[in-house]
């Protein structure tokens, strides 16, 4: 892969995370209540002193542009980002750190098992087009696709957990719960993990077969499949080394723009199941208007989506050699 | 066939307008078009006139029904923790999401096109600008910005109950911060379309007599992207209305207001699928699916109408 | 010797004939091919009915307007038509074995072995995320169950056989130009020494200079190799260059056909004559086109009779009512027009032609 491919795509991503940071501080000037409440609020008897050294800190007294906002970039940029108006005493980063694991777990198995899914289903799909599979997935793939996740969440949990009783109703872990050995606190983390994860899963899969559907019709409509045929290969063959490598083009490509709808959709996911990421410290942070918390989450979540989409772009510089140049 | 001019409809000439009800009658046609259309058809006669349906809107002070009871004879279907009557607030609920996501609609595509159209007209500078920003709003997660904005503009604005057709000011704020994140894919849309129309012979002769640009934008490129607009459209209302229940589930609806989403958050923190009370977030969850479903129908069908080089396929 | 005779003495040295094949058949027997396509319901008779021979080392040209069948045919004949379209009668012999009837496992074995086939446009037809090397490699890995060291091995000989120096085999498609791209997928075409490669309009889409770098390099393999071609065009000069024989198609169905020179020469049937007046002519005197007036019929209704019967300037009444039968005169030309009915001399009758000799 050439250089300057490479170099063009970290460059992007990097001034569209300075951009992110540049709304951050937007919202940091413009929040009802002075800019000190979220660099000192929590600090019990802050004295004038200390007040006027994080004013310093922070470039408070400095004109707003560019100063403040260089300070402010290179506060964001070494994890400094103020204290919680709700949390005493902690940092956005500390609340933060807390909640994290819970959600890249939950999103980022939901994500693996959604496009190992959906790929294959849809591929599925479009190499037998107007069959079973295809008819009654491309239905439940459009309903899917017209159903917000935590409707969904609700359901199952209505279903599978209220109704069947197979799994737990909300939470990570059963509160108070003793557990005796490793194995008994993980298993009762994956009885938990079922539901949320199944939605996820569910959300994500119809799109990526209809999307995978239609890249392999396509493709299997080009010459070269013809041609593939036409030299007598194995219809397995012409699938798995003409058509697929074609067609996971476009559906990198549109996995990496959905990233972006998709995080709404995981917030609300664990507000219904009480599961304890970032989704629910956004809502919980929102109703308590604890604003640097709340600025955090999307700091951090809009940073991980464009790192995602440039994994994606460098996936696929690798699949596609026509960008490489 | 030939690059250039791969366009989807012969120019119609600036004045005259687009004869948009025919989109209508072909959309009508189809199948699934059809379909659609009954079904947004159906849930705009419930928004527009709920009272005539099932009378005012119940409040906990109205209600008269038994707390959280299941579907009967005199509740259809059931009653919520306030006694209130389900079948009223989702009717009523009805006019609230499609009015929040038509205004939603409207104020999105206004921004897309304006910044389409200048963009792909103007082009240079501007047009790298605009698509600088255009860019960043499809990449970040633009739920989570509305999700900021939108207590920080409530605050700015002030809580009084002012009202906006009909509709209270905290939920018009959801109208506004909608608008202002969800442009960028509209735009995207309508650059492309307004790039291919700047590249066409007419354009040019318009030049030669002397227009200047804002008249060319106004009477030659607009009336050639309305179709493209009106399809596109469609499909923001859906997501509008995505978007709208979604950040009322997370608590930032009006429960004076309800709206489909302001309902489940309701459902939800009462713990309704815990207690196995389905008829509180079922039926408003139904209206949900079932109104984006048309609009994701229609918007397919008008796309497949507009751009015949899809026919055929699949 | 002619070049086909050469190429069909080495044909025969050079190649195993299939197991099933009938000792003493031709190479390949086209016999009353029809294909029809179903679109939105209706037929659309395609190929209604083409018979034609191709003999071992022979190029056979087949020339006609848009439309009129002859890629349907192309396509019929390896069995790659799409998934609307099917072939409804007729038979295609292959040594002698049939291949319209057999199913498509059973044709597999003769697929690229001993047909093969070159597109026209050749950028999509070669697998834009495979170098070229690779993509020349698979069927002798695939098909001759040859290893992959070997295969590469052999597929660097075919690009230099084509004139690609062996290194640009590590490209992608998209890195080479269009005419080494239609030489690469020519080499594509060779990997499993078939008997017949059929060019679907091969140099259509090239520039004049690099049309004729790759008829050139088409009849060089044909000696060298012992190739049969079948070459499908609308460009008359390729065919007069390079090909033994012709077959003027005109919508479904086999106007005229027989040696090249015969029938470029003198042509019989009104539409060969109107097509070779139609071609501009670099060396003749300025004279305005002769257009053919009108448009090809509707093959989901052809005309009763003769197809070209509406637009002919010689057209009789029993030529809207009766098919011409297919009569063959002494120079080996076949025409199936009634101007020239079993029995008759065969001399041609010149077509009137609107002609204005002089400066324009």
């Amino acid at each position: 892969m050439s250089g300057s491919y490479l170099a063009r795509r970290f460059g992007s991503a990097l001034f569209t995370i300075v951009l992110i940071i540049l709304v951050n501080f937007i919202l940091f000037r413009a929040l009802p209540g002075s800019p000190e409440r979220v660099i000192l609020r929590g600090t019990p008897n802050v004295t004038p002193a200390q007040l006027e050294a994080a004013r310093e800190r922070w470039g408070l007294n400095d004109p707003v542009f560019p100063d403040q906002f260089v300070a402010f970039l290179g506060a964001t940029v070494s994890g400094d980002l103020g204290y919680s108006f709700v949390a005493r005493g902690q940092t956005v980063g500390q609340v933060l750190g807390q909640r994290i694991w819970p959600t890249v777990i939950l999103f980022g198995l939901g994500e693996l098992v959604a496009i190992v899914l959906g790929l294959a289903l849809g591929a599925y799909s479009g190499w037998r087009r107007g069959g079973p599979v295809d008819v009654v997935g491309n239905g439940l793939s459009l309903v899917l696709y017209s159903t917000p996740y935590f409707l969904l969440g609700m359901a199952l949990l209505l279903v599978f957990a209220t109704g069947l009783r197979w799994f737990p109703t909300f939470g990570m872990l059963t509160a108070g719960a003793d557990y005796p050995d490793i194995w008994a606190r993980l298993g009762d983390f994956g009885a938990h993990l079922v539901l949320p994860l199944a939605t996820v899963g569910l959300g994500l899969v119809g799109q990526y077969a209809i999307v995978m559907r239609s890249s392999i019709v396509e493709t299997l409509s080009e010459d070269y499949v013809t041609t593939a045929r036409g030299m007598g290969l194995r219809e397995g063959r012409i699938l798995r080394h003409h058509a697929l490598p074609n067609a996971l083009l476009p559906t990198v490509s549109l996995i990496a723009i959905n990233l972006g709808y998709v995080v709404a959709g995981a917030i609300t996911v664990e507000v219904v199941f009480n599961w304890p990421g970032l989704g629910t410290l956004a809502v919980e942070a929102l109703t308590a208007r604890d604003y640097p918390v709340l600025q955090g989450v999307f700091l951090l979540l809009s940073v991980s989506v464009v790192l995602a989409n440039l994994v994606a772009d460098l996936v696929y510089g690798v699949l596609d050699p026509r960008v490489r140049t | 066939m030939t690059a250039a001019g791969a366009s989807w409809s012969p120019p119609i000439p600036a004045g005259r307008r687009a004869g948009r009800f025919d989109l209508l009658f072909r959309l009508i046609r189809r199948p699934e078009g059809a379909f659609g259309v009954l079904i947004l058809a159906t849930f705009a006669a419930l928004a527009l006139a709920p009272e005539l349906f099932v009378g005012p809107l119940q409040t906990a002070v109205t209600a008269h029904g038994t707390r959280l009871s299941p579907p009967s004879a005199a509740f259809p279907l059931g009653t919520d923790e306030l006694r209130r009557d389900m079948l009223n607030l989702t009717v009523h609920g009805a006019r609230v999401s499609m009015a929040i996501g038509l205004l939603a609609t409207l104020v999105t595509v206004f921004i897309g096109a304006v910044v389409g159209i200048v963009s792909g007209f103007v082009g240079g500078r501007v047009d790298a600008v605009l698509m600088r920003i255009t860019d960043f709003f499809l990449v970040i997660p633009t739920f989570v910005l509305a999700l900021i904005l939108t207590p920080i503009i409530r605050d700015l604005v002030g809580s009084g109950s002012t009202e906006i057709l009909g509709i209270r000011m905290t939920l018009i704020v959801i109208v506004i911060v909608i608008g202002i994140t969800s442009w960028s894919s509209t735009a995207r849309i309508i650059r492309s379309q307004t790039l291919s129309l700047k590249a066409r012979a007419f354009v040019d002769r318009a030049r030669v007599i002397g227009a200047g640009s804002g008249h060319i934008m106004r009477r030659h490129i607009l009336p050639n992207v309305i179709n493209l607009i009106v399809a596109n459209a469609v499909l923001v209302f859906a997501g509008a209305v995505l978007t709208e229940t979604t950040l009322s589930f997370v608590g930032l609806g009006d429960p004076f207001q309800p709206s489909w989403g302001q309902l489940l958050e309701a459902a939800r923190s009462v713990g309704a699928p815990g207690l196995g009370a389905w008829w509180y977030f079922v039926p408003p969850g139904v209206c949900i699916v079932l109104v984006v479903f048309a609009f994701t129908l229609v918007g397919g069908a008008l796309d497949d109408l507009l751009n015949p080089k899809r026919r055929g396929r699949g | 010797m002619t070049v086909a005779a050469r190429s069909a003495a080495v044909g025969r040295e050079a190649r195993a004939l299939p197991r099933l094949a009938v000792p003493g058949a031709p190479l390949l027997e086209v016999d009353d091919l029809k294909t029809h396509f179903r679109l939105a319901g209706e037929v659309v008779r395609a190929v209604d009915g083409v018979t034609f021979r191709l003999d071992a080392g022979e190029a056979l040209g087949i020339a006609g307007e848009s439309g009129c069948g002859k890629t349907t045919t192309a396509l019929s004949l390896v069995k790659l038509l799409p998934a609307n379209a099917s072939i409804v009668g007729g038979a295609i012999r292959l040594y002698g074995i049939d291949l319209a009837t057999r199913s498509e496992t059973a044709i597999r074995r003769y697929r690229w072995r001993e047909i093969s086939i070159v597109f026209q446009g050749a950028m999509n037809a070669l697998n834009p995320v495979a170098r070229v090397r690779d993509q020349i490699a698979e069927p002798i890995v695939e098909r001759l169950g040859i290893d992959a060291r070997a295969a590469r091995r052999r597929a660097g000989e075919l690009l230099e056989l084509v004139g690609i120096p062996r290194a640009r085999g590590s490209a992608y498609p998209h890195e080479l130009s269009g005419g080494m791209r239609q030489r690469a997928m020519i080499a594509m075409a060779l990997a499993c020494d078939p008997a017949i490669v059929i060019g679907d309009e091969p140099t259509t889409a090239l520039d004049v200079m690099v049309q004729a770098q790759i008829l050139d390099l088409l009849e060089r393999l044909r000696e060298r190799l012992g190739l049969s071609l079948i070459l499908i065009t609308h460009d008359l000069s390729v065919i007069a260059e390079t090909c033994d024989r012709v077959l003027i198609m005109y919508a479904g169905w086999v106007a005229e056909e027989g040696p090249v020179a015969q029938v470029f020469g003198r042509p019989r049937h009104p539409y060969t004559q109107k097509l070779l007046a139609a071609f501009p002519n670099i060396q003749a005197d300025r004279r305005t086109l002769d257009v053919i007036p009108g448009s090809p019929p509707d093959l989901r209704m052809p005309p009763p009779g003769c197809r070209f019967a509406p637009r002919c300037p010689l057209a009789m009444a029993i030529c809207t009512e009766v098919v011409p039968p297919e009569v063959t005169f002494q120079d080996r030309v076949r025409v199936a027009c009634h101007l020239y009915p079993p029995g008759s001399p065969g001399e041609p009758v010149p077509v009137p032609a609107d002609v204005t000799v002089g400066p324009a």
